[in-house]
């Protein structure tokens, strides 16, 4: 797959070139001779590549650009008697007459290093990349720089774990703050937690659920009594942090969980998609209650999340079966309810989840199986978003979720480094709120087009 | 439902010894469980006690001793229950506006909300009615049901045809709407009502006819169903296949001698088939394997639902 793409680069620049002579030529061959033609400049390319070990990065690219720069004249010459070996070709198919590599690199690429040095497809640019963390501006706190490190390296994942983690630390930095002279907990302490906010931005997109907890927190700070001692406020923040996590977060998905549970019934086979914490609670919970059902897991690269999943199911006894995305299609049919977790959801109701689950949803509609999405009230947001495209974030090049056990060395098993080969790994899609049958929240079980309407029953602002 | 289970559950409420709020709504709850557990079709009971049980615990508490607070909530109750059964009427009022001279009004089993608009618009507007009737629901249905549209409607001096349900799809060309009543209205904004409803509705969208359902505001009900599997009146019963009674052996042809208890088995099972060819019924067994119900989804809708508690 890879190779392919990247020959489908290499062959444009001298096809783009003013004189449109050559792609007759390669209509005029056989099949099987371009299949050939392809399976020749790989080897040659594979060849190169060998010849430099570990130097497929921008080093390669940097030694071969002047030759290539001072070699324009060269390229009609080359094609000509690239063309002259074809006609040859078509006579006796079996030599192999283009010994030399192709022209690689595009002039204009390569003069444009920067290019290279982006990674990721420019249209893609907006996406968040995750970063390697940041020198910290300002007082960072140890908890949040150990906790940035966390989350850019992806060691805590998922929208629920991601909010407690970061409410926890920051129930650590509020604890060890003071408030300096001439100034209120309730005005100050903002300031003091805002760059810790921006550090843990830095190492990965704030999340959702992250930025509710958040805005609560400033509420909650904002609205704290200026005449109470200092400890006493602190430990009166604290405290409410808890019940944040209690009520929004730990709570709520026990309701969830029995609500959820309440729609599996005996004999059903559940899908779900890659691991939510919610689903898995859910369906443990169905599991120790006696009910007796199956669950199919569909997973996909690059995080396979799904394999955990698979692990805490099996051990706890419920028959499951593995599968990877392509192969939905045929299981769809066994499928009873399609359950799946939420990164978050929006006001128009579609849910923002890891990418695939709308394939997922799509895939379920078509055949008339019922989508449930578990979320609890806290990852609503109020904005509407339409596509995955406008916001969404890149997971980190590379195997880094893999844990193969291969002889090969890690840096040989990533493709990041060849170039003109863009790696584009979306971490969340859309779902339509078209293809979801319902929501279950912790207030109960909703159409996803009246989400909106929750907030105002709740009789607050999330 | 509602004026019935509120005049069932008021002397639960009047008469229980409960000193506390959470006594009383726990002996009103046990009750509802035992009339749930009595009736077949437990969608309606269940939206009105749930609405009797909401009502009693958001009953602003305002009298100064419990006793005080339930002869209350009895005297409000009943307030609500004698306002409940003028619900029809409003209803019927409000359906006038959706039928014009000369409709042809395609109705499904017997709702006594879309009697008492029928019969209302009757009085003022031509309208020719359309009933289908199921044979099957005919015997799910009790007996005074049967053919009971089409008899009231008649005597009314509605002109009133009846078809078969399974030839709803050859009428709808020449129907106008369909106008069915309702056991429940649930959270996802779908119907649930008397089995057939929903391959009416799927028919009546399908040649852009509207499809109405008249509901009292008790009607609306605090489930969600998946599919018509998740309903609470599915169970395991219902389209369950029956296990084939084991193959009676052929009698061999031995001609000679022909056992006489063989011959007197086949006799009877030949009287057994003569009785019953012409009866040509569903058996009891049969009947129980059907639904009673079953749910409509909502299809196409902008609004959000909201419910009202």
């Amino acid at each position: 797959m890879a190779p392919a793409a990247t020959l489908d680069v290499q062959v444009q620049p001298s096809n783009g070139e003013p004189s449109r002579t050559l792609p007759k030529p390669q209509k005029e061959m056989t099949k099987a001779e371009r299949r050939e033609l392809q399976e020749r400049q790989r080897a040659a390319k594979a060849t190169k590549q060998a010849a430099v070990p570990n130097g497929v990065n921008g080093k390669t690219a940097n030694n071969k650009k002047p030759t290539e720069v001072t070699q324009p004249s060269n390229v009609p010459a080359q094609r000509k008697e690239r063309r002259a070996s074809r006609a040859a070709d078509t006579a006796r198919p079996t030599p192999a007459p283009v010994n030399k590599p192709l022209q690689k690199v595009p002039l204009v690429a390569a003069a444009d290093a920067s290019v290279e040095k982006a990674r990721g497809l420019r249209i893609f640019a907006h996406f968040g990349l995750p970063k390697p963390a940041s020198i910290a501006k300002g007082e960072i706190h140890p908890t949040i720089v150990r906790l940035a490190l966390q989350f850019s390296n992806f060691k805590i994942t998922g929208a629920n774990a991601r909010c407690i983690a970061t409410l926890t630390a920051f129930k650590t930095v509020i604890q060890d703050y003071s408030t300096p002279p001439h100034t209120t907990l309730s005005r100050h302490l903002m300031t003091h937690l805002s760059p810790q906010i921006s550090h843990l931005v830095a190492a990965r997109p704030m999340a959702i659920t992250m930025g509710n907890a958040i805005r609560q927190l400033k509420l909650e700070i904002s609205g704290s009594d200026i005449d109470l001692p200092e400890q006493d406020a602190k430990n009166a923040l604290c405290s409410k942090i808890d019940h944040y996590i209690r009520d929004r977060i730990i709570m709520a998905d026990q309701v969830i969980q029995e609500t959820a549970g309440s729609k599996i019934k005996d004999g059903d086979v559940i899908l779900t998609y890659a691991r939510s914490s919610v689903v898995e609670k859910v369906l443990l919970d169905a599991h120790t209650e006696g009910r007796d059902f199956s669950v199919i897991i569909v997973d996909s690269r690059p995080m396979l999340e799904g394999k955990r999943l698979l692990s805490i199911l099996s051990a706890a006894g419920i028959q499951c079966t593995y599968l990877l995305l392509p192969a939905l299609g045929s299981v769809i049919n066994e499928v009873s309810t399609v359950l799946v977790g939420a990164h978050s959801i929006h006001s128009n109701g579609s849910v923002f989840s890891r990418a695939g689950t709308a394939l997922v949803a799509m895939m379920a509609k078509r055949h008339s199986v019922p989508v449930v999405v578990c979320c609890e009230t806290y990852k609503f947001s109020e904005g509407v978003q339409l596509d995955s495209f406008t916001k969404n974030e890149l997971a980190p090049i590379g195997d880094m979720f893999s844990s193969f056990p291969l002889t090969k060395p890690r840096d040989a098993l990533t493709l990041q480094n060849r170039p003109n080969l863009e790696i584009l790994n979306p971490l969340y899609d859309l779902t339509p709120p078209s293809c979801i049958t319902a929501v279950v929240t912790e207030v109960g079980v909703i159409p996803p087009n009246s989400i909106s309407s929750i907030p105002l029953a709740l009789g607050r602002l999330l | 439902m509602v004026p019935p289970v509120c005049y069932l559950l008021f002397p639960v409420v009047d008469g229980s010894s409960a000193g506390t709020m959470f006594e009383l709504v726990q002996a009103l709850n046990d009750d509802a469980e035992v009339l749930k557990r009595r009736t077949p079709n437990p969608i309606g009971l269940n939206a009105g006690c749930e609405l009797f049980i909401a009502f009693v615990t958001l009953f602003p508490h305002e009298s100064e001793s419990f006793a005080g607070l339930k002869t209350e909530l009895v005297h409000q109750g009943r307030k609500y229950a004698a306002e409940a059964l003028t619900f029809r009427d409003k209803i019927a009022e409000l359906t006038l506006g959706f039928i014009k001279d000369d409709s042809v009004i395609l109705t499904h089993s017997y709702s006594r909300v879309v009697m008492k608009a029928l019969l209302h618009a009757h009085k003022t507007k031509r309208i020719s009615s359309i009933y289908a009737r199921s044979p099957a629901s005919d015997q799910l249905m009790h007996m005074r049901h049967r053919l009971k549209t089409y008899e009231t409607l008649t005597a009314a001096g509605i002109p009133c045809t009846v078809v078969l349900d399974s030839a709803v799809a050859y009428v709808m060309d020449r129907v106008d709407f369909v106008l069915v009543g309702s056991e429940a209205v649930v959270e996802s904004g779908g119907l649930i009502n008397a089995v057939g409803s929903n391959q009416m509705a799927i028919i009546a969208k399908a040649a852009s006819k509207p499809f109405y359902a008249l509901a009292e505001s008790y009607k609306f009900h605090r489930l969600f169903p998946l599919s018509q599997y998740d309903l609470p009146t599915h169970n395991s019963t219902i389209l369950s296949l029956p296990t084939l009674p084991q193959r009676p052996a052929v009698p061999r042809f031995s001609g000679s001698e022909p056992a006489t208890s063989t011959s007197a088995a086949h006799e009877a099972a030949a009287s057994a088939s003569r009785t019953s060819t012409p009866e040509m019924k569903m058996d009891a067994e049969q009947i129980s394997r059907n639904p009673s119900v079953d749910y409509t989804r909502r299809v196409l809708s902008f609004w959000n639902t909201q419910f009202p508690y």
